[in-house]
């Protein structure tokens, strides 16, 4: 048990970790989720980032036990997972849909009744939740007759009514507006804030950068990088930018430094060589003019490309 | 100085903040909020509210029942209206059994009035009949009296006509064998209990089991399609994963073939005593006592028979990925219903008694035979032990296959592959 910390750590008050490990699900001869492991920390929001068909889907449905587990397993506090314990998470799946036909309230008072609410409890949490996402208006109408970014935030709210104590939400911020993902991205701070953990997918890289202290990073059913997005940064290659009087077609011929780009008098570079850049420097300046020289911050994004190339 | 002293501390506490982020939903104290009501009640509760509130059913029940209605109000008028017969006689016995029957059918029945016609003979009275001036031509044939119409001797007439008849010919007979009309007449009263007359017996027997046969289509159709539709409708719209996660899936199953056998009970019991009812005001209306036995029974075999369809019929929709293979999943099940159906009518005999004994075809078979007064009292607690048995076997299996193939999602899966794909 010494590594995935001690007891203390992983159940923190009456919240837990929510951690897979060696998850695999194998599609006939297809395997969609190889060897996956991760960790959820109580009170975090861990973004889940991974392109079409990396395996998010497939593992989130398999931590909430609607997919059966080839290998592997999942666990909740330490321990391996059970069917009480998930019925106290709050999930999303990730297509969406509701009873069409039925009212907004109504449904969603069901579904909190289901996860063991009293009526006027899920009533009163829905109203309040209602009230929050701008559809307190809303309550009465059929949920087709709401337009999808509206059945979206109703989805949202069945996930999140009822204090889950945890949450696994797959695209919950696809399909709404910035508006409605700020007030989507503060819902889910509240709940990480009381100790819950949050596992959220996204194909938004800029989004996820923006909300999530903690990140994993799936390619072809495995993990490829994990941890917060500073951390992801250090272990990508440092890249500078170079911008010359001159032509800067030469940089290319300079050892230790390898050449992303170079467009006319500008460059793109990754120092290899620690102290490369020196040489680099020294060479520019006998040339010409060194107009900029500046290191770049990776971006989430450039970092995705690296590590799932 | 009183007027000094500070506002009372006992307000503070109520100033306090909440703690943040801890508003109503998430608020502690588990007592209020927490509801111990099963699951399968929950969602057995939904089915029933939102089919009892849909507007379909509301419209097509309401049709139903005025449909049935229609016939009680008909049959009213019917009998409340004087129907006169008049039977063609080519003979003075002739009429004087004429005027008996019109008598005897007075005393049963105020709005029936017979007269009698006389012709000179069978053209004469064959042109009559056929020309619908008279019902029928009552003429001596064989041992005793034939009557003869155009196509069928209407009931009322007929009873009052034989009653006559056989009056007539117990008093000769009594006066020829040297003893009272009394001595023979308790004999006979039996006979002239309106037990005899087998062919509309037989007839009504018909007509109510193809009335039981069409109600049971009807529910389990109806029923049937709208429980795959929904389980269809949760699995397409991915609810089914939001619902997994709070509740067993037996649960679920429960609690949607609870909920829809509720309701559809209730439909078939109300259309079942708007039926008796209705009934009651028919020419039939002595039958209603061995009607409603049979009822009672069809309603028993209807509701165990139906907890077993429903299953089916939640599994068949569990095997579908969208809404659009659902007759081809459904269709093993239509077609058993339809074969029950022709066969609830068109078996006669053997047959018939083994049909009674096969679930599903029981639901409509075993009444109509116990309504025929042809079965041993024991026969029908058999054949609904047999038919328990099938529903219980049915759930057991078909709830396994419903927890297989309800979260599966790559297209249809056929009830073989369902059965052994792994949970």
């Amino acid at each position: 048990m010494a590594d995935h910390g001690d007891l203390d750590q992983t159940t923190r008050g009456e919240w837990a970790d929510l951690e897979v490990r060696e998850l695999r699900r194998d599609f006939g001869e297809v395997r969609a989720v190889d060897g996956v492991s991760f960790t959820v920390p109580a009170g975090s929001l861990t973004g889940f980032v991974g392109g079409n068909g990396a395996g998010k889907t497939t593992t989130m449905r398999m931590v909430m036990g609607v997919l059966s587990i080839t290998a592997g397993e999942v666990l909740w506090g330490g321990r391996p997972i059970t069917q009480a314990d998930r019925r106290q998470l709050g999930y999303m799946p990730e297509e969406r849909g509701l009873y069409p036909k039925q009212p907004v309230l109504d449904q969603l008072v069901y579904l909190g009744r289901l996860r063991g609410m009293s009526t006027g409890a899920a009533r009163s949490s829905v109203l309040s939740h209602l009230e929050r996402l701008g559809l307190a208006d809303r309550a009465r109408d059929h949920v087709e007759k709401l337009s999808l970014g509206n059945q979206q935030r109703v989805q949202i709210i069945a996930a999140v009514m009822g204090r889950p104590r945890g949450l696994v939400l797959d695209e919950p911020f696809s399909g709404l507006d910035p508006q409605a993902v700020d007030s989507m991205a503060d819902l889910l701070r509240e709940h990480t804030s009381n100790g819950v953990p949050v596992l959220f997918s996204s194909h938004q890289l800029d989004l996820v950068e923006r909300l999530c202290e903690h990140l994993v990073v799936l390619s072809r059913g495995k993990v490829v990088a994990t941890g917060t997005p500073d951390e992801l940064r250090s272990t990508s290659v440092a890249r500078h930018r170079l911008v010359l009087s001159g032509d800067a077609g030469w940089v290319r011929d300079v050892g230790g430094v390898h050449a992303v780009d170079v467009d006319g008098s500008s460059a793109l570079l990754e120092i290899l060589v620690p102290g490369a850049e020196r040489d680099l420097l020294g060479e520019a300046l006998r040339r010409g003019e060194v107009r900029e020289f500046s290191p770049q911050r990776p971006t989430l994004a450039q970092i995705y490309r690296e590590v799932t190339a | 100085m009183t007027t000094t002293q500070p506002t009372p501390p006992a307000r503070l506490p109520r100033q306090q903040p909440p703690a943040p982020g801890r508003d109503a939903h998430t608020a502690p104290g588990l007592d209020a909020s927490r509801s111990d009501t099963p699951p399968w009640l929950i969602v057995a509760t939904r089915e029933i509210v939102v089919r009892a509130t849909n507007r379909a059913f509301i419209i097509s029940t309401l049709l139903t029942l005025a449909l049935i209605a229609g016939f009680g109000a008909f049959s009213l008028w019917q009998s409340s209206r004087t129907t006169t017969y008049t039977v063609a006689v080519s003979a003075p016995e002739g009429a004087r059994l004429v005027s008996d029957a019109a008598a005897t059918a007075r005393q049963d029945d105020d709005t029936v009035a017979i007269e009698a016609r006389t012709v000179a003979g069978e053209p004469a009275a064959r042109a009559l009949v056929e020309g619908g001036d008279a019902a029928a031509w009552l003429h001596a044939g064989g041992e005793g009296w034939t009557l003869t119409s155009a196509d069928e001797v209407p009931l009322g007439l007929r009873t009052a006509v034989e009653s006559a008849v056989r009056s007539a010919a117990l008093e000769t007979n009594a006066a020829s064998a040297g003893t009272s009309v009394e001595a023979l007449e308790r004999g006979t009263t039996v006979a002239v209990a309106r037990f005899d007359g087998e062919a509309i017996d037989a007839g009504f027997v018909q007509v109510a089991t193809i009335a039981f046969a069409l109600l049971f289509l009807m529910a389990a159709m109806l029923f049937g399609q709208q429980i795959a539709a929904s389980v269809v409708e949760e699995k397409q719209s991915r609810l089914v994963e939001i619902i997994a996660t709070a509740i067993p899936l037996r649960h679920l199953l429960a609690g949607k073939v609870g909920g829809n056998s509720v309701i559809a009970l209730g439909q078939v019991v109300l259309f079942a005593a708007v039926g008796l009812v209705a009934v009651s005001f028919s020419e039939w209306s002595t039958l209603l006592p061995a009607l409603s036995t049979a009822v009672v029974w069809f309603v028993l075999y209807f509701i165990v028979g139906f907890f077993a369809l429903a299953c089916l019929f939640a599994v068949a929709g569990a095997l579908a990925s969208r809404m659009e293979d659902l007759q081809s999943t459904t269709a093993p099940l239509t077609t058993a219903l339809m074969l029950v159906y022709f066969a609830s009518f068109g078996l006669s005999g053997t047959a018939a008694v083994i049909a009674s004994y096969v679930p599903i075809a029981s639901v409509v078979s075993m009444p109509a035979r116990i309504l025929a007064g042809e079965t041993a009292w024991w026969e029908p607690i058999v054949s609904l032990g047999i038919m328990a048995a099938f529903a219980a076997v049915t759930v057991v299996i078909g709830e396994k296959i419903y927890r297989r193939s309800l979260l599966q999602t790559r297209g249809r899966l056929s009830w073989r592959e369902a059965y052994t794909a792994p949970e």
